[in-house]
This record gives C-alpha cells, sequence and structure tokens, in this order.
C-alpha cells in the first residue's frame, strides 16, 4: 500500500514540476510580488496633499501655514480663489484645503482669529488623521500666540504632552509589515488554489474514474494531492521570509523560525484541504476560482491585518475565528515581530490545527460521497 | 474580417452560455462581496484597546482618563501598576496603547507646569500603531483645549470666542467620515479587475490546452479576429457586471452617488476593454489553465487592491508605491469611480484619466497580438 502512495504522491510532483511558467509565476509570487506589495497600502498620514488660500498675506499666516510641514503634509499649490480650492479638490489634486481670511492677523493679535479647514472626507481614515493632527496643530499654535496678546504675555500655561513610545517597529516602517502581509496572502491563495487544480485538473480530463477504479481509498487520494502543496508552499514561505521580508527590507525577525515552518506546515494543510473541498464542489478551474475568491477576500479583510479585530461588529468578531486567516496572521506577526513563544501563541496554534483537521475531514467526506 | 470576429464572439457566447452555474457565480460573487463589505465589514479603526497606568489618581488624571472613556476610538480595557505590566500587555496584544500618567501629574498641572505623558504604542502593525499615535494626539489636544480654556478664564480672558485662534473643520464629500462610502465604490473598482480578466485569462490558454487553438491556427482567421472575437462578449459581461454592482450600491445600499452616471459607465466600459484585455493577454502568454489563474492573481487582482488606492490616497505611498500605482489601471478608473459617487462634477477634470486607459487599452491588445503566434508549438 505504501508503494501505491509513493507512486501517486510521485504523479502529483511531476506534474506540478512539468509547467514551467507556472512555477516561474509561483515563483514570482514569493518574490517579486512580495517585494513590490512591501511598498503598497499604507493608511498612515504621509504626505498628505494640501492646497492653501492665504488671504492674509502676513507673518502669522505664514508662521501658521509653515507648520504644516513634512513628512505628514505635502504643499501642492497656493490658490487665489474660493473657485480655485473646489476644483482642486474635485480633481483629487489637493485632499486638504487651509483657508486663511484677510483679517487674520489682526484678530490674532486681539485673540479673536479663526481660519478654515476644507478636508476631503473620501478616505476616511486618512481624513480623521488628518483633522486630529490639525487640530493639534492649531491648539499649539493658539498657545504660543497668547505670549503677543496683551496681558498673557510670559505667563506658564498647564498643557500635557504626550511622549510615544512604539514598540517592535519604533519608525513604524510600513514595509516591514506589508511585506510579510503578502506572505501570508500567498500562502493563502495558493494553498488552496493549488490543492483546488489539482483536483479539477482530474475532473476537467475525465481521469478521476481511473483513480477510482484504483485500490487507493479516498482518503489516499486526497493526501497524495495534498502532498507537493504542503511540502513546497510553506518552504517557499521560509525562504521568502528570509530573502525578502528580512533580506530585502532588513525587517528584525524575533522569534523562532522553527515554530514558524512547524505552524506554516499546518496552515497551509488547512487552506490546501479547503481547496480540495471547492474543488469537489466546482467543476471547472473556472468556477473553483470564483469560489475561492469568494471566501478569500471576506477572510483576508476579517484577519485582522486591516482592521483590529475589536473595531467589528460581535458577529464578524465571531466569524473571524472561524478563518484559519485570522489565527495565521495573529500568529505570524506575534511570533516573527514580538518574538514570541508558544505560551502567548497557543491558541491561534490550537484554532488552525482544529480549523484544518475540520476541513480536511469535511472536504475528504464530500469527497468520499462524490465517490460512490 | 468583421464577420469572423462576430463568429467567434457567437461561439464564446454560446459557450458561455452552456455554463450557467459559471456564469452565475461572476455575478453573484462579486455581488457577495459588496454586500459583505457595504453591510457587515467596516474598515474604520474604532475601539482600540487601551490601557492606563495611573500614578496620580487625582481629578486631573480621572479626567484625563475620561477623554479615552468617552471616545469611541477608544475601549478601556484595564488599569495597569507598572510598565512590565503594560509590556506584557502589549506584547500579547491584549492592549495596543498604554497610557502612562505621571504620579505629579495634578500637582504640577495646578502650579501651571507642562506634564509628559507616557505613550507606549504596539508596532508590530505600523498603520495601526500611526493611526493610534493620532487618536491618542487628538484626545489630548481636546484635554489641552479644556485646560486652557480654565487657565484663560481664570485669568481674566475676555475675548469673543473660547481659543485665541480657532480652527474651523467642515468635511466634504463624505461628511460623515465613514469608511463604507469610500469603500464600496473602491471595491467596484477591485472587483472589476478581479472577475473579468480571470473569466478572460482562461480563453485562449484553455484551446489550447485542450488541443483546439489547432483549429484556429488551420482556418484563415486573423490574429485580431481571435482577439476581438473572445474579448467581445466578455467585456460585455463584465460592463453587465458593473450595471448590476453599481445599481445595488446605490439603491439598495442607498450609497452618496452625485455625479454623472454617463461618464461613469463610459469609463467603466472603457476600463472593461482594459480588464479584458490583460486577461487575454495572460492567456496567450501561459501554457495552462492553472498558470494563468495565477499570474491573473498576481499581475491583476492584487496590484488593484493593494497599489488602486482602495484604502489611502495614492499621494502618500512611496516612491516605489506611487509608481506602480502609475501603471495599473485601476488607478485611473479609481479617480473616476471615486468622483462620480462623492464629488460630481463634469467629465472635464477625468480626461487625462480616460486617455490613461484608452493609452492601457491599446498597448495590452497590441502586445497581446504580438505574442499570439499562429504557429504550433
Amino acid at each position: 500500500m505504501r508503494r501505491r502512495m509513493a507512486a501517486l504522491v510521485r504523479k502529483e510532483f511531476s506534474q506540478l514540476f512539468r509547467d514551467v511558467p507556472m512555477l516561474l509565476i509561483l515563483g514570482w509570487a514569493f518574490t517579486g510580488a512580495v517585494y513590490t506589495s512591501g511598498h503598497g497600502i499604507a493608511t498612515e498620514l504621509y504626505r498628505y496633499p494640501i492646497v492653501t488660500l492665504d488671504l492674509s498675506q502676513s507673518a502669522a499666516s505664514r508662521e501658521l501655514l509653515s507648520r504644516f510641514r513634512a513628512p505628514y503634509f505635502k504643499l501642492v499649490g497656493q490658490v487665489w480663489s474660493d473657485r480655485e480650492v473646489v476644483a482642486t479638490l474635485d480633481r483629487g489634486e489637493a485632499s486638504l484645503a487651509v483657508v486663511i481670511p484677510p483679517d487674520f492677523e489682526r484678530n490674532v493679535h486681539e485673540g479673536t482669529a479663526r481660519f478654515q479647514v476644507i478636508s476631503d472626507g473620501s478616505q476616511s481614515t486618512t481624513a480623521t488623521l488628518a483633522g486630529a493632527h490639525i487640530a493639534s496643530i492649531a491648539h499649539g499654535y493658539s498657545v504660543e500666540r497668547l505670549v503677543g496678546v496683551r496681558g498673557f504675555a510670559g505667563r506658564h500655561i498647564p498643557q500635557i504632552e504626550a511622549r510615544p513610545r512604539v514598540e517592535y517597529n519604533p519608525n513604524l516602517v510600513a514595509t516591514w509589515f506589508s511585506s510579510l502581509l503578502e506572505v501570508f496572502n500567498q500562502a493563502t491563495m495558493i494553498g488552496m488554489l493549488l490543492a483546488a487544480a489539482a483536483m479539477v485538473r482530474e475532473r476537467e480530463h475525465g481521469t478521476v474514474e481511473h483513480l477510482l477504479v484504483s485500490p487507493l481509498r479516498p482518503i489516499e487520494l486526497f493526501a497524495a494531492k495534498l502532498a507537493p502543496v504542503v511540502t513546497l508552499v510553506p518552504l517557499a514561505v521560509v525562504g521568502s521570509v528570509l530573502g525578502i521580508v528580512q533580506g530585502a527590507f532588513q525587517t528584525p525577525i524575533r522569534g523562532s523560525l522553527a515554530l514558524f515552518y512547524v505552524v506554516t506546515v499546518v496552515y497551509v494543510f488547512a487552506m490546501a484541504s479547503l481547496g480540495l473541498g471547492i474543488a469537489v464542489v466546482a467543476r471547472t478551474l473556472g468556477q473553483a476560482m470564483m469560489l475561492l475568491l469568494l471566501i478569500f477576500y471576506p477572510m483576508m479583510l476579517l484577519s485582522g491585518a486591516h482592521t483590529p479585530p475589536e473595531s467589528q461588529g460581535a458577529f464578524m468578531r465571531t466569524a473571524g475565528l472561524l478563518s484559519p486567516v485570522r489565527h495565521y496572521v495573529d500568529f505570524g506577526y506575534q511570533v516573527l515581530f514580538k518574538g514570541n513563544g508558544l505560551a502567548y501563541v497557543w491558541q491561534d496554534v490550537a484554532g488552525i490545527l482544529v480549523l484544518g483537521v475540520a476541513l480536511f475531514l469535511i472536504s475528504a467526506r464530500r469527497f468520499a460521497q462524490l465517490v460512490r | 474580417v468583421g464577420d469572423r470576429a462576430l463568429a467567434i464572439a457567437r461561439k464564446e457566447t454560446r459557450q458561455l452560455l452552456r455554463d450557467p452555474v459559471y456564469l452565475g457565480l461572476a455575478f453573484v460573487v462579486p455581488l457577495m462581496l459588496l454586500i459583505l463589505l457595504g453591510y457587515q465589514l467596516s474598515l474604520d479603526v474604532k475601539g482600540l484597546l487601551v490601557a492606563v497606568i495611573d500614578r496620580d489618581r487625582s481629578v486631573r488624571s480621572r479626567q484625563y482618563v475620561d477623554g479615552f472613556v468617552h471616545s469611541e476610538y477608544f475601549r478601556l480595557v484595564a488599569r495597569l501598576d507598572s510598565e512590565a505590566e503594560a509590556r506584557e500587555w502589549i506584547r500579547s496584544g491584549r492592549a495596543r496603547v498604554v497610557i502612562d500618567i505621571p504620579p505629579d501629574f495634578g500637582r504640577r498641572l495646578s502650579a501651571n507646569e507642562m506634564v509628559a505623558v507616557g505613550v507606549t504604542v504596539d508596532g508590530s502593525f505600523p498603520s495601526r500603531g500611526q493611526i493610534s499615535l493620532g487618536y491618542v494626539e487628538a484626545v489630548s489636544t481636546l484635554y489641552n483645549q479644556q485646560l486652557l480654556r480654565g487657565w484663560l478664564v481664570e485669568h481674566g480672558w475676555r475675548g469673543g470666542q473660547v481659543l485665541p485662534v480657532q480652527m474651523e473643520m467642515s468635511v466634504w464629500y463624505n461628511p460623515t467620515l465613514e469608511s463604507k462610502n469610500f469603500i464600496v465604490p473602491g471595491m467596484l473598482v477591485v472587483v472589476m479587475m478581479i472577475f473579468p480578466p480571470l473569466l478572460s485569462a482562461q480563453l485562449i490558454v484553455r484551446e489550447r490546452e485542450n488541443g483546439t487553438i489547432l483549429n484556429l491556427y488551420a482556418s484563415p482567421i486573423s490574429r485580431w479576429d481571435i482577439l476581438a472575437g473572445k474579448a467581445l462578449p466578455y467585456v460585455a459581461v463584465s460592463f453587465l457586471d458593473f450595471l448590476v454592482i453599481f445599481g445595488v450600491s446605490v439603491w439598495l445600499f442607498q450609497l452618496r452617488f452625485v455625479g454623472s452616471a454617463w461618464l461613469l459607465s463610459a469609463a467603466a466600459l472603457l476600463y472593461s476593454v482594459c480588464t479584458i484585455g490583460l486577461g487575454l493577454l495572460i492567456s496567450v502568454l501561459t501554457r495552462s489553465q492553472l498558470a494563468a489563474m495565477l499570474a491573473t492573481f498576481l499581475v491583476a487582482v492584487a496590484p488593484a487592491f493593494t497599489f488602486s488606492g482602495i484604502f489611502a490616497p495614492v499621494a502618500s505611498q512611496d516612491a516605489v508605491g506611487r509608481f506602480v500605482a502609475r501603471l495599473i489601471p485601476a488607478t485611473y478608473f479609481m479617480d473616476v469611480v471615486r468622483g462620480a459617487y462623492l464629488k460630481g462634477g463634469g467629465a472635464a477634470p477625468y480626461a487625462p484619466n480616460l486617455a490613461a486607459l484608452a493609452v492601457y487599452a491599446v498597448a495590452v491588445y497590441a502586445t497581446a497580438w504580438l505574442m499570439l503566434r499562429k504557429r504550433v508549438g
């Protein structure tokens, strides 16, 4: 029986290695794609494009505007009329306009100055951050200007100042995070797709019957289909973490790579089982891919990588726990970035393991029913 | 020439209609993604877990902590005693932010002094870390304004307003600052870059896998006829997909839509030509359906998600990110879609975007034409 299994596993491997363009694409997935994605999505306030309408043209207004500085803001232009402000925001050239009225300087001395900020709210997270930052700029300016107001010069004002300290990534380098996230996404997608394709191919070519009349049990067929995926993808994941995430981006990897590798194997096993389960339902590779994506995107958005789980409603938070991706993302960042061991991540590991075994059993059962 | 292209288009349409499950999925799956995002999933970062070390326990320090308790952006999860404990809470992910209030907080503020408050943030998710810092800044500024107001009153302030320099902020286009209003239109762009290219990416490679490509090689059909004939029905499917999503977002979700439906439709048609063309190009270049799907995921789907500006302005990406963003059609279509949904106004501002999409379409089909060799092997 072991010889039969070995032959089948060999067949699955050789089928995978025969498709050279596909291997090249797989190579790109774990190198070039990870590298470029390191430069993608960033929701922080960085080079936020602003336009100014300074009708005051005074020392006071220039002093205020000079506080909208890099790296948070980027001045993309000065305009001279309300109409131009509207046009610049409409075209999306600037996301924020600062409008200073003509009597600004005189009013600063009298303590009655006002200025206007118009914010493009169409990207709400960044707009919220920009608003918070400007409120603090305006406040700081207010406090300093009090010195110039009659009767308040030279006095001390009670204020608090936040002294931030950032753990694990002191300069908040986004590439560390986003390159690793891309590795996780590739493991998820490719784990599912390769397994699904191995099964659908047999159905499309009508060779399932060959396998069915063979003396192999369905569960053995299943295991043989999983073998190449579970062997190769985790190696590619670890290689990509070492080569690109750590190698190219100098991301400090603090945790145990052995632990990471072992759990990645279990994770890929879970995702590949899910892929096989979908392939049992789908008749063509196209159908399988549609269903994969229907599952992939919600899982990815619920993974906690984009929004923290606590921001979701109770229903979605619970639904997220049913997704292996959620546990794996939490596990991966904890182990690799924070250097946490099993004592911290055992719940995630247990989650991946339980979901993996469940997915395997459900998929194998569906397949056995199909066979009969 | 046109007749032959139409004949191929007829054949592809028939083949498409023969697999209603597949065709159905092409409409149902994007809709389900959209409904999930529109109704359930929130991408607003709210309720961040915050812990406090209050070493002062005075009226003032409690007032400051109340700022976090009452903010929708934070949820106070614990009051801790030491820095070591705080580090442990951040390490295990039970808290994202820890506020450390020094023992002389209240006394120094009463003496009109400056007080430093420690803020420790988990940086392992950097953009969440920066958002946390921004929110802490907002709560602290509010408290500072309170302090300043109290101080001014104490010192006989008679200004006409509460603060010497006042900022008035107005938010345009999405006044309630809800992520739904920009994520759902954004998803329209991404979804149209997922499913249409996946459909068209199989068109030529499938014929190659099945061996039927030889029929095409042997016939007098030109390369243009093949590409145009195969693209036509799928561009139609993609455009129908757009109409369905557009309709659902406006009527079911009641999303704000202030622009021109005609302009948006024209851009969507052009975008469909691009996405189907990209799929065809991939189909010409690959040797198996699996390879074609993977390549589509990597070259079309993933970059649209990462670089098109669905989550944050393109301008905020670094130089490499901005460069990639300029290379993909999703970025150009994104401006038009967001503009149409949220901003309104005429077509003039979007002329460069439409031109870019047209250039992209020409480039993709021309490359596919060059690479589609009518030969065996």
